[in-house]
């Protein structure tokens, strides 16, 4: 294979990558305060980018309004499965909540589905130029663009994370949170704060792969699902840093795998990857140290 | 200061307070021994708000707590220093220190007293930039007084805080929470040293099976019946664990 | 008999095997997201054993059961020792690539004149065995609750033996159950091997009740009703996911009530459930009360 292959491919894959980083970075801020997967992620930013996508072919609204639309609508759905699967639950129903989360991913795909009843939809495009030409390299400015909004928005959270009061009390929350509430942290306000916050990144990113695609299918719910949770577990659960992680290195193989051996090999790619990484490794890219933490957390769930 | 009346706090089925009364009186250091299993941990959760007594009730600074949330108890000046330390891991000392001034507005203030913890704690603030769950267990332990004081609370309660530590440094947190009684904050804690634990209390308590079984000053009771009740239960029921 | 009720029936029955194989692993403390990996390999291979080597019915049907508890064996090995997450991760990651690998599968032969087999995406049709033999809808589905009786007879049988105590007992606390001496391996490998043959059986009636799968019949959804069904109808007894089932094709399809709004209402539903009764509304507290007032009842009876 050419080097020109070789890095023309890592480069599209780091682009969809970063798309997959911030989806893995809301199942790991969710994942982390709730110590459960939330599997109505997926659906939650589905729902958000439908709404924005009804108001773009219903109303003509332009791209900043769709976007507002898509976070607000994401985090209020997100607040919906906060409430109805997660919140009523305790320690004793983990299972439950999470299986409770499963439904509603139907509930709420369903629901979109009488939204937007065609398969494919239209979305106001990021940006209408050519692609730019960097030597033999093809680069589209519209990936340009994702790939830089993905490394602010995980510059933000991680800036929200490290030097704030919220990031504190969410940080303390997802490592002890007993001791968090023993320091006079609101526990549930703090969850309920990290998951809507979870919810309007997801729909950043939902926003961002449609508006690169121009288009909107029915089986956003799943791909979201799909990718995030891998890169999570590829990166290690639990850790934001290893969400990014997770998700670049997810783009790149795949982006590699399609270009040898196609595209339904490169949907293989995150599973079988998750597959051999959860047989052998279950720690993930961050390696025994988050494995030993997360594996406590895991044994609970 | 502190009133406790008739708590009863269940898991499940399970009793593990069964209509437990004491007082903390302010100013002073109140002592709880027993033997493991009494409740005292229940106890302390159940006061600081982590678990929710079913019935009874509990009184701070003649304000009516029971039940309530955590947080809303930190607020009113109560600051738990838990079983186990239970710091925040994978967050630096630092980080630990600023979390228990969570509720706190006062950022200037905060950083002061951050400042006075690392006077009084100087291994901790050698420390300040480590995560706490590389700590010692001593160094632990410091660190979640020293977090349970960045609330500036009127009253500290302490669950067990010499367990596993050795004697040297088991001493030196008997000296800190003498001193910080000087300095007027109210001290109820529950311990297994019973010899350290009778040294420093003003009054203290015996608890059995989710019940107190004694309350006076150190000096009523023999010092070893203390430690053989603290640690077997009543005479009677030493006795009949001895019949079988 | 109308046919529409037959066909509701026969489907009812046949998603109980799926059903019933998540509960097997659901007992076994595992929540499984990818059963339906195992009911679409029995399809395929008792719908191959029938159609491309014609095989008798019956062979082909345990061909498939064999060759999905052989797939559970295997897979077991590689993540029985997980738990929690990480387990249904990992068979939700061999459920996805088995489907992907279905959509890549070709095996064509030309059988009296015909080119028949799975053909990769477009899946697999004309499995028409029972047509072939004379079988009608009505008889398919006696075969397939008569199937059915059999499996549930057997995981009564078990329920009330050793291995159903131990089984609950890995499933309740495997730490405890370690301490106490019990392989957990083993009996989570034992539980794999079954719920593996159980959805395999399962697949192989699917495939020629159907005369045509594809992948997409056995994609995720199918797996994550699998697993609410047991949820919601209890795991306090083999009776509970069929009672899932029920609810959901039984009351929901075939009265139409709710037509497209369908998974909406069952979703909502699922999940209050969930709030209201964790282990489902035939758990192990209400299967006592009732096996308590039977017992009862017969006393004073006789």
């Amino acid at each position: 294979m050419a080097p020109v292959d070789l890095a023309q491919n890592t480069l599209d894959g780091l682009m969809i990558g970063s798309s997959y980083a911030l989806l893995a970075i809301g199942f790991t801020l969710i994942f982390g305060v709730m110590r459960r997967l939330n599997l109505a992620y997926g659906p939650t930013i589905m729902a958000g980018v439908y709404l924005g996508t009804a108001a773009f072919i219903s109303f003509g609204a332009p791209s900043l309004i769709v976007l507002a639309i898509v976070i607000i609508g994401a985090s209020l759905v997100g607040l919906y499965v906060e409430r109805l699967c997660f919140r009523p639950f305790g320690e004793a129903a983990r299972t439950a909540s999470m299986v409770a989360s499963f439904a509603l991913w139907m509930q709420i795909e369903e629901a979109a589905m009488h939204m937007l009843p065609q398969h494919m939809n239209p979305f106001p495009p990021l940006l209408a130029a050519p692609p730019l030409e960097i030597g033999p390299l093809m680069l589209r400015a519209d990936h340009l663009i994702m790939l830089a909004a993905t490394l602010l928005l995980a510059g933000a959270v991680t800036y929200l994370l490290a030097r704030t009061k919220l990031g504190l009390a969410i940080r303390a929350v997802i490592d002890q949170p007993r001791a968090a509430a023993i320091v006079g942290i609101h526990v549930e306000r703090i969850m309920m704060l990290t998951f809507v916050l979870a919810s309007a990144i997801g729909g950043f990113a939902g926003f961002l792969i449609a508006a690169t695609d121009a288009q909107v299918t029915a089986m956003m719910g799943m791909w979201a699902t799909t990718k995030g949770l891998v890169a999570m577990m590829l990166g290690g659960l639990g850790s934001v840093r290893g969400a990014i992680a997770g998700g670049l290195l997810l783009g790149v193989l795949e982006a590699h795998a399609q270009w040898f051996l196609g595209p339904q090999v490169r949907d293989m790619v995150a599973w079988g990857l998750l597959f051999v990484i959860l047989a052998f490794w279950p720690g993930g890219l961050m390696g025994a140290k988050a494995l030993d933490r997360t594996m406590a957390v895991g044994r609970r769930v | 200061m502190l009133d406790v009346q008739d708590i009863v706090t269940a898991y499940g089925k399970i009793e593990a307070l069964k209509g437990v009364s004491l007082a903390a009186a302010e100013g002073r250091i109140t002592c709880l021994l027993g033997p493991n299993g009494a409740g005292k941990t229940t106890l302390m959760y159940s006061i600081a708000g982590v678990l929710k007594p079913r019935r009874g009730a509990i009184r701070l600074g003649g304000v009516d707590i029971t039940g309530q949330s955590p947080s809303a108890i930190v607020a009113r000046g109560l600051a738990l220093v838990p079983e186990n330390r239970l710091v925040f891991p994978q967050m630096t000392v630092a980080e630990n220190l600023e979390a228990g001034a969570y509720q706190r507005r006062d950022a200037a203030e905060v950083a002061v007293d951050i400042e006075r913890m690392y006077a009084r704690f100087p291994r901790l603030k050698e420390r300040r930039t480590q995560l706490a769950g590389t700590l010692s267990g001593g160094e632990q332990q410091m660190l979640a007084v020293a977090r349970a004081l960045m609330s500036r609370p009127r009253i500290l309660l302490l669950d067990e805080p010499s367990l596993g530590l050795a004697p040297l440094i088991v001493e030196e947190i008997f000296r800190i929470v003498g001193e910080l009684n000087k300095d007027g904050v109210t001290i109820f804690l529950v311990e297994q040293n019973v010899h350290m634990a009778l040294k420093v209390a003003h009054h203290f308590y015996l608890m059995e099976q989710g019940r107190v079984t004694f309350s006076g000053e150190p000096g009523k009771l023999a010092e070893d019946e203390v430690i053989q009740r603290a640690y077997l239960g009543t005479s009677r029921q030493a006795s009949s664990h001895k019949t079988g | 008999m109308d046919t529409y009720v037959i066909t509701v029936l026969s489907n009812i029955g046949m998603i109980s095997f799926v059903a019933l194989s998540a509960y097997i692993l659901l007992l076994s403390g595992q929540i499984s997201f990818g059963q339906q990996a195992y009911f679409g390999i029995g399809a395929y291979t008792a719908g191959i054993a029938t159609v491309m080597w014609q095989w008798p019915i019956a062979g082909a049907l345990v061909l498939g059961a064999l060759a999905a508890s052989a797939a559970a064996g295997l897979v077991g090995l590689a993540t029985l020792r997980l738990s929690g997450i990480y387990f249904a991760m990992a068979t939700l990651a061999f459920a996805e690539i088995m489907r992907i690998a279905a959509e890549l599968f070709v095996y064509r032969r030309e059988i009296g004149g015909i080119e028949t087999g799975p053909d990769g995406i477009d899946g697999f049709r004309d499995i028409r065995y029972f047509f072939a033999n004379d079988i009608s809808p009505f008889q398919s589905c006696l075969i397939v609750y008569a199937l059915l009786a059999a499996v549930l007879a057997s995981l009564f049988i078990v329920e009330r033996t050793r291995g159903g105590r131990l089984l609950r007992q890995v499933g309740e606390d495997p730490l405890l159950a370690e301490v106490q001496g019990i392989d957990v391996m083993r009996v989570r490998m034992a539980a794999a091997l079954s719920a593996g043959a159980v959805a395999g059986l399962g697949g192989g009636l699917y495939a020629h009740l159907m005369t045509y799968v594809e992948p997409r019949s056995f994609d995720i959804m199918l797996g994550v009703h699998a697993l609410a069904y047991g949820l919601i109808g209890g795991l306090g007894t083999a009776l509970g996911p069929l009672l899932g089932v029920l609810i959901d094709i039984g009351l929901l399809e075939s009265t139409r009530i709710f037509r497209g709004y369908r998974m909406i209402v069952f979703g909502g539903l699922v999940a209050v459930l969930l709030i209201v009764r964790p282990r489902g509304l035939l758990d192990e507290v209400a299967i006592n009360r009732i096996r308590q007032a039977l017992r009862r009842r017969r006393r004073a009876g006789g």
